[in-house]
């Protein structure tokens, strides 16, 4: 199997499939590509004719967009998702609703791992999202959302993560510790802020 | 189990499980919360952790958003082959429908659902033509590798088709001009009985939701 990624310190898409994998031992290969730099589009296609990351292949085919990718992965590693039925399909629920909301937090709190801009981006939308975040994470039955690591977590890594960036503190300290001590979570963020590129674009505040 | 929606004019997230379910004959109460001249329906948040619909409630809980309910339908009801059988389509398959849940975002703001009205050549931007064409780009390669067996995009009916039904209804919508081949998938999905059966209901609903008619006659 081949994960195609982009930069690590930006692309919170590509985090989420290949922290998924590398916490549950999923053993595959990985192609990251610099992303908004010349060739980068032609080198995606090469790989995607969605032409974007991540994207998985696998025995000839490919799999794109995370949420797909994770749910192929689950078909062969169950334990992605939760085991009872009901908390399986709450996890489907939040899974899905990060997949296609929270889209004021995507935009103005872009994830930008080696980057510390506390107090940035708190619009009134901005602060709604990060209340139902916080809500859900509120609900954690263990360190993570159901106990143990599983996709849902990995959908919600990055946001650890730009919590981290802009200084979101709150009543969720222990599950974005939890996140952040993972070790395939540590071994991303010291692979961000050693990556040498940068993208000032997506450097929003700086 | 329940299945909420809002109004079937305009609410393309609703009529995505709502032509699941129908169209593979698995039983379900319909609850209809419309949104009506004056904003929001009422008791959304009775059933909905996020107060936005579609949500099915399986013994009392709630599954929310399209794609989750449409995973968890495919698991619990695995008879009815919601995802296509084979390894490779159903990898396609989940990869076009999440694609369609998070993209195609212009396509989705110039050109709302309006089931009962028709506006030809409205909503063509530069952006929304793009997503066009992606569509059809995708609907190609599903049809050419693994529509042998009908007319849908995985030959017979799946979650796929019921994804981008409510895609299928803004073309006839907008009037866009298609391929052959995209052309003769939308009569296809058109000529589904659960998507006849929804479409009847909305051109029978009267309430005039602003926020989803950008090009009503004296409206903006």
């Amino acid at each position: 199997m081949l994960l195609v990624i982009g930069n690590r310190n930006y692309s919170s898409w590509s985090l989420r499939p290949w922290l998924a994998m590398k916490a549950h031992g999923i053993a595959f290969d990985e192609k990251r590509i610099h992303l908004y730099a010349a060739g980068s589009k032609e080198e995606i296609l090469r790989y995607s004719h969605a032409g974007k990351v991540p994207v998985l292949q696998d025995g000839g085919t490919t799999v794109w967009e995370s949420l797909a990718i994770l749910e192929y992965l689950a078909e062969r590693y169950p334990r992605l998702w939760p085991r009872d039925a009901a908390e399986r399909a709450t996890a489907r629920s939040l899974a899905a609703e990060m997949h296609a909301g929270f889209a004021e937090l995507r935009q103005h709190m872009s994830m930008n791992v080696r980057k510390r801009y506390p107090g940035k981006g708190r619009t009134p939308e901005v602060l709604a999202d990060i209340a139902r975040v916080t809500a859900i994470w509120a609900q954690a039955k263990g360190p993570f959302l159901f106990g143990e690591f599983g996709a849902v977590d990995a959908m919600y890594a990055p946001v650890v993560l730009r919590f981290r960036t802009y200084g979101v503190e709150g009543p969720n300290r222990s599950y974005m510790d939890a996140m952040l001590a993972l070790p395939a979570m540590r071994e991303w963020i010291d692979a961000a802020e050693r990556e040498p590129e940068s993208i000032p674009s997506l450097d929003m505040y700086g | 189990m329940q299945l909420v929606i809002a109004n079937k004019n305009y609410s393309s997230w609703s009529m995505r499980p709502w032509v699941l379910l129908r169209e593979a004959g698995i039983a379900f109460e319909e609850i209809l919360l419309k949104f009506g001249d004056s904003g929001p329906a009422k008791g959304v948040e009775r059933y909905s952790p996020t107060g936005k619909v579609p949500v099915l409630v399986i013994d009392g809980q709630p599954v929310w958003d399209s794609l989750a309910i449409a995973e968890t339908l495919a698991e619990r009801y695995p008879e009815k082959q919601l995802w296509p059988a084979d390894a490779r389509a159903r990898r396609l398959a989940r990869s076009i429908c999440a694609e369609m849940h998070s993209g195609f975002q212009a396509l989705r703001s110039t050109m709302p659902m309006n089931i009962r009205s028709r506006y030809p050549g409205k909503g063509l931007t530069p952006e929304s033509r793009r997503d066009i064409e992606r569509i059809v780009q995708l609907w190609a390669a599903c049809r050419r590798d693994h529509g042998a067996g009908g007319a849908l995009l995985f030959g017979r009916f799946s979650i796929a088709d019921a994804y981008y039904a409510p895609v299928v209804t803004r073309f006839q919508t907008y009037a866009v001009s298609l391929p052959p081949g995209a052309q003769a998938y939308c009569d296809a999905v058109l000529s589904l009985r659960a998507v006849r059966e929804w479409m009847d209901a909305a051109r029978r609903e009267s309430e005039f939701v602003a926020d989803d008619e950008p090009y009503a006659a004296g409206h903006r």
